[in-house]
């Protein structure tokens, strides 16, 4: 009996000293960001959805070899047109207008995020395919997890960086360094 | 009703599934517990339903894209998979690190461990009816994944460890903001000794609880903190250092009774020295005259190794994770056989579970730390 009581204070005694513990946390500021109206912006590297550029895309299939998963698939376009030859001149050199590629399309129900693809695309300046900063992928069947850029489609997210077009609007976003404690 | 039930209802017995959806069992593992009254006779876990046959998927691509598999092993520390992995490959192919991508490794991995150790922290509280311990873990887990995807854009599935180096230096900021964090880190390890470790109603219930000899920790091939809290001083990274383990300052902690508690402790006090390690790694790769390569030179992505085989282990969070690989000269691995950890500890659960109450059947599991995508594989 004296064991119990003394046990049931001993142990009364320690929760009052976590009690303290938590006491002292609750003077730190909070660190719970307020999703959705409050949306974190994450690091530069970070790996989010995958943004296509099809002007810079050279349809080279790099992407298609690197992924792990098999989830990129494209299509070349069809090589542009000799001009008609003139007599007399040399043969004027074969012109295309717009991308060259015909279809190009990720299926995210494959995709593993891992940033292969974005390492082995081979265009300069700017790669053609990379990962956005874009967290919020919400499909609500599968035939929607397929991503297809096609001819004629706009290209997805043209622009660069955050602001790229797949993440607005970015005004009234947080960076993740300005919530308190994580800086 | 199964042979196994009747016969449990005659002899007074009955007969528990413990999981696989059971909260405690922190995935889907199912334990099959034939109890009377209070007292388990017979326990035996059934583990298997998070197969996904990674050994194979190895076999079906090529060795870089193979790494992402590696994050999905035991993905509470995936940091320690991807090194594994890359060590095998390396020694498989010849490949020589660059010493700061060794460095990095080094200080990515002490820092995957202390992540590791508090979710582990967080989810054996909740298993011994603290919550409050919980929160505070994941609010530091949450720093270092914010390390991590500063430095290499994955929270949780990194890929950066690759073979022959890591895939990203440093960032701007990184440096100040790891030490900052580890100012932060160090004195909360007091904490979590006044909220869990020295509270006698936690103790109470781990304490002398899920005893493991160091005999039976040695036969049932127990590693990493479980068993070195019953004894026996085993640590890869002191027993076979790796990358520049033999380079750096650090003790192993090392329990004797190998009770929960200890297993418990032994974790607690890996955190300190894991921290310590990380302030070492960072003091070394701030020095001006190491080399700013991070990546050996001339490693094809369409790596194509000589036929042979090799095993590289490291020292992961959950113990001795090792990666055995052979190749037959093509682009993909032969066979890649994984050594989980995971996997063997659990094992022991049919031994140490007999005998125990069932309301310790929680408390060993969770003293045990399993992950479950690690063991199924």
């Amino acid at each position: 009996m004296k064991n119990y009581l003394s046990f049931v204070a001993e142990a009364f005694v320690n929760t009052l000293k976590g009690l303290w513990v938590t006491l002292k946390v609750m003077f730190l500021p909070t660190i719970t960001v307020q999703y959705p109206t409050e949306k974190m912006v994450p690091y530069p590297r970070f790996r989010g959805m995958l943004a296509y550029d099809a002007e810079a895309c050279i349809a080279c299939g790099m992407c298609v070899r690197a992924c792990p998963s098999k989830c990129i698939a494209l299509a070349k376009a069809a090589p542009a047109p000799v001009p008609a030859a003139v007599e007399g001149q040399p043969p004027a050199p074969a012109v295309r207008s717009g991308p060259k590629i015909e279809w190009y399309t990720i299926d995210y129900g494959r995709c593993n995020f891992c940033g292969l693809c974005e390492e082995s695309c081979p265009t300069k300046p700017v790669k053609a395919l990379w990962h956005s900063l874009d967290y919020e992928a919400v499909f609500s069947t599968r035939e929607e997890m397929t991503r297809r850029w096609k001819r004629g489609d706009t290209l997805w997210g043209t622009a660069r960086g955050s602001a790229d077009g797949q993440f607005a609007p970015v005004a009234d976003q947080i960076h993740i360094q300005d919530v308190p404690v994580r800086k | 009703m199964t042979d196994k039930t009747s016969a449990a209802l005659k002899a007074d017995q009955m007969f528990i599934n413990f999981g696989p959806q059971h909260p405690s069992t922190h995935g889907v593992l199912r334990i099959a517990l034939t109890v009377e009254g209070e007292v388990v006779v017979k326990a035996a876990p059934d583990v298997g339903y998070l197969h996904r046959g990674m050994e194979k998927l190895f076999e079906a691509r090529t060795y870089s894209q193979a790494l992402i598999l590696t994050d999905r092993l035991d993905y509470i520390s995936a940091m320690h998979n991807n090194l594994a992995y890359c060590l095998a490959v390396e020694r498989l192919a010849g490949v020589q690190v660059p010493l700061r991508a060794e460095y990095l490794r080094v200080l990515t991995a002490e820092l995957n461990r202390i992540a590791s150790h508090l979710v582990f922290f967080g989810t054996f509280a909740v298993d011994m009816g603290a919550f409050t311990p919980f929160l505070y873990a994941f609010r530091e887990r949450e720093m270092i994944l914010d390390l991590f995807e500063m430095l290499c854009g994955g929270r949780l599935l990194y890929s950066y460890v690759r073979v022959g180096g890591v895939s990203a230096d440093l960032p701007a900021g990184w440096t100040e903001k790891c030490r900052e964090f580890i100012a932060f880190f160090k004195p909360r390890l007091k904490d979590y000794d006044t909220l869990l470790s020295t509270n006698p109603i936690f103790k109470s219930r781990t304490d002398g609880v899920g005893l493991i000899s160091a005999a039976q920790a040695l036969s049932w091939g127990l590693s990493g903190p479980n068993l070195r809290a019953s004894g026996p001083d085993y640590d890869v990274r002191k027993a076979e250092p790796y990358c520049v383990y033999d380079k750096l300052n650090f003790k192993v902690p090392v329990a004797r009774t190998g009770s929960c508690w200890d297993r418990y402790y032994c974790r607690m006090l890996e955190m300190g020295q894991s921290a310590e390690i990380a302030l070492q790694c960072l003091d070394a790769l701030a020095a001006p005259e190491l080399a700013p390569e991070i990546m050996t030179k001339g490693v094809p992505k369409m790596l194509k190794p000589a036929a042979g085989q090799a095993y590289a282990h490291v020292e992961a969070s959950r113990g001795d994770l090792g990666f055995y690989a052979v190749s037959d000269g093509s682009l993909s691995p032969y066979r890649m056989h994984v050594r989980g950890p995971s996997f063997l500890n659990v094992a022991i659960l049919q031994e140490i579970l007999t005998g125990c109450k069932i309301a310790d059947v929680v408390a060993i599991l969770g003293s045990l730390d399993i992950v479950l995508g690690e063991v199924d594989r």
